[in-house]
């Protein structure tokens, strides 16, 4: 008892550091924000209460519930696309061969660019000029298919789904290879011999095996679509006409390019409450799956 | 016990921290006494002359000429990349740690500094410099005249928006006569359209663009500068008014009648600069910076075909037509706290950046400056030189995002988009008109 005590006391110690760290540089800042949330400010100048009159705007406010929307898109773009393709994938890039290793880099490497990289290369696949999207569509005879992809508003939100899950696939694949990894060859062997077939073999001994890298990688995809930011700014800016609007996109103009720092401190907020929301759902409907 | 431990262990370690904090600022305080003593003047400056444009590479020259020519002051300058430079410089000044000098826009970003208390005037420096003070284009100062009397900066340049660049051989090519009425510019839209040619190259998707280089020159036309300042001003007009609902109906038109290529608010700026360069299409409406753009990537054939106008005239429209939007540019602002030696020698650098010589060097750079002065023709590429006496000409009339406030600026951006992807002329200009009320009245 007394060594185990100790080492509790111990790894208090090792990770006080870490969590000063955390409180100063992460929960301290949240709060703050949500605290400024309450004023309107201008980033410069004087500060004046109003109380609950920011958060009461940004319920009001149509692009806030259409920044809101996209992001949904996005999150559902990423839970049926970037998870069982990643899935997928790792199944099939499992062994170790020059193939599957090859393949396994090629999907990595859009993770490994940088993001406003990626942008400007979809931008240019999907330039209504001379992008390579209508390009194809025009030799295969689709011309009445072809638009410009970026600003056509009744189709640019799910253009933009795509470079996104397809930049993002990479990690979830590397997670999930390493997660299948794990599975010790005695409960393949023993699957095989009770005459598992492939089908029944993944969804009654694998993805059981796996589920909570599978629910560690909703929770990342969810919160990784919320905070999506970057690719959308440099492909569209979040327009036209505020159509691709995300909520960070929409904090970001807000603040800096409005100057309302106490309007955005206040969507900073919400953002955070939504995702705390989402988080919580996702792991009560996975906690039943698991029992 | 073994808690008491813990709360002393936690009790240190939080005093290491609060210790820590309190040197760092202690060791500012140290250096600032250091340099007093030394007779050195410790002087910094935030500019974002960071690229490798030939006007950047100008003003950059000119501050370590001065540099050079006062080996007494210390000088710390700082170039920063101008997409970020307006989210840092609010960054240091909600921290009250704003350098001596820095740069300021025309419009609503000097103003909100003022308005915020961290500036003060230069006019002693206007004041010992008369002659200088007077050969200024007038309206230089408009912007940054906060009180009577007072300046609060010197424009180092001038931005003007709305050139109409066309390309000479593809009018000659399709007989088209270079548009000086708005009919005839429909005409000419008409034309290039049956041709399979782009009319006007547009990038809109930073979405100032629109708003900078389209609208406020069809505004002028349409309803002068009166009505703008006033309905900016909140004072006797509305963007609700008929006379705005017009403007962007002109606006609408265009659009209506294809005179920008497929998908103009997916591509930037830049883009659309290559496209028009590349002789894809016949016009492009973009101001004085594309002529320091063009001339740094295209070709000399290229450029051989390229001319410049100011916009068509608007029938029965109550302003001027010849004329460019455009006002001062940006300049050196000097820091409340800046004081003593110090400011002496803050007040040297903006002479240093934008006196006589400052001026011609940065005219010379093929920028545009908001000051009488004779440049060299050689020095500078033929479609600027046909460009700046263009503006020597005509009037300058207000850009509409310099007056508006931020927010507003954004609707009107955003509302052009809309107008765009389909949304009624109607509800743009009542969000504009709802976001400019809100701003004016406090």
């Amino acid at each position: 008892m007394p060594t185990a005590v100790r080492s509790k006391g111990f790894i208090a110690l090792a990770l006080l550091p870490a969590l000063i760290l955390f409180v100063v540089f992460v929960i301290v800042p949240i709060i703050w924000s949500a605290y400024y949330g309450f004023f309107e400010w201008k980033g410069i100048g004087a500060t004046k209460f109003i109380g609950l009159d920011n958060y009461r705007e940004i319920l009001q406010d149509h692009i806030f519930w259409r920044a809101l929307k996209n992001n949904m898109i996005l999150i559902v773009s990423a839970i049926v696309g970037q998870v069982p393709i990643a899935l997928i994938l790792a199944i099939v890039l499992l062994k170790n061969s020059f193939f599957s290793r090859f393949v396994r880099s090629a999907v990595f490497m859009p993770m490994v660019l940088s993001t406003v990289v990626v942008g400007l290369i979809w931008g240019y696949i999907y330039n209504p000029q001379f992008g390579l999207v209508n390009t194809i569509l025009e030799a295969v005879g689709l011309e009445s298919w072809s638009r410009a992809w970026l600003s056509d508003v009744k189709v640019n939100m799910f253009a933009i789904t795509i470079p996104i899950n397809w930049s993002n696939i990479g990690p979830y694949m590397i997670i999930f290879i390493a997660a299948l990894q794990n599975i010790s060859p005695e409960i393949d062997d023993a699957a095989n011999i009770d005459g598992a077939q492939k089908g029944k073999k993944l969804f009654y001994v694998t993805l059981p095996m796996i589920w909570s890298t599978v629910v560690v990688t909703l929770v990342l995809c969810i919160s990784g679509s919320l905070k999506a930011f970057d690719h959308v700014m440099v492909m569209t800016h979040g327009g036209p006409a505020q159509s691709t609007e995300l909520l960070a996109t929409y904090m970001y103009n807000n603040t800096f390019r409005v100057y309302r720092y106490g309007y955005g401190s206040a969507v900073s907020t919400i953002i955070m409450i939504i995702s705390a929301l989402l988080i919580g759902i996702n792991y009560i409907l996975t906690r039943k799956k698991a029992d | 016990m073994k808690k008491m431990q813990k709360m002393s262990l936690m009790l240190l370690i939080m005093m290491f921290i609060i210790s820590a904090c309190g040197n760092s600022g202690d060791n500012k305080k140290a250096e600032g006494e250091v340099t007093k003593k030394d007779d050195k003047v410790k002087l910094t400056v935030w500019h974002n002359f960071a690229g490798d444009d030939l006007r950047a590479k100008a003003v950059r020259s000119l501050i370590e000429k001065f540099q050079q020519d006062n080996p007494n002051i210390e000088l710390d300058a700082q170039a920063i990349p101008p997409d970020g430079y307006r989210q840092r410089l609010s960054t240091v000044a909600a921290g009250n740690e704003l350098p001596d000098l820095f740069f300021v826009y025309a419009g609503s970003h000097s103003a909100e500094l003022y308005k915020a208390g961290l500036l003060q005037p230069i006019t002693e420096l206007a004041d010992q410099n008369p002659d200088w003070k007077a050969k200024f284009l007038p309206g230089a100062f408009d912007p940054y005249q906060f009180e009577e009397g007072q300046i609060y900066t010197a424009p180092m340049g001038m931005s003007a928006t709305s050139f109409l660049y066309y390309n000479t051989a593809i009018f000659e090519q399709y007989k088209v006569k270079v548009p000086t009425t708005w009919d005839e510019l429909m005409t000419a839209i008409k034309v290039f359209n049956d041709n399979k040619m782009t009319p006007i190259a547009l990038g809109n998707k930073a979405p100032w663009v629109a708003q900078s280089t389209i609208i406020g020159a069809i505004g002028e036309r349409v309803t002068g500068t009166e009505w703008f300042k006033n309905a900016s001003a909140q004072k006797g007009a509305k963007f609700t008014d008929p006379e705005f609902i017009d403007t962007l109906g002109y606006f609408k038109q265009l659009v209506d009648n294809n005179a920008f290529q497929e998908g103009a608010n997916s591509i930037d700026n830049t883009q659309a600069e290559q496209y028009f360069i590349q002789g894809k299409a016949a016009m492009m409406i973009s101001g004085a910076w594309s002529l320091t753009n063009l001339a740094a990537s295209a070709s000399e054939e290229q450029m051989k075909d390229i001319d410049v106008t100011v916009l068509p005239s608007i029938p029965g429209g109550k302003g001027d037509a010849n004329s460019i939007t455009g006002g001062a540019g940006a300049g050196l602002a000097l820091s409340k706290r800046t004081e003593g030696a110090t400011k002496e020698a803050a007040l040297k650098l903006i002479y240093a950046v934008s006196g006589p010589d400052a001026q011609k060097a940065i005219a010379e750079s093929n920028s545009m400056v908001m000051y009488d002065t004779d440049i060299d023709q050689s020095k500078v590429s033929s479609l600027y030189y046909k460009a700046f006496n263009l503006v020597k000409k005509t009037n300058i009339t207000p850009v509409y995002d310099a007056y508006l406030s931020a927010e507003s600026g954004e609707v009107i951006n955003n509302g052009l988009q809309e107008i765009m992807t389909g949304g009624t002329l109607e509800s743009v200009a009542q969000k504009l008109q709802d976001a400019q009320a809100r701003a004016v009245t406090p």
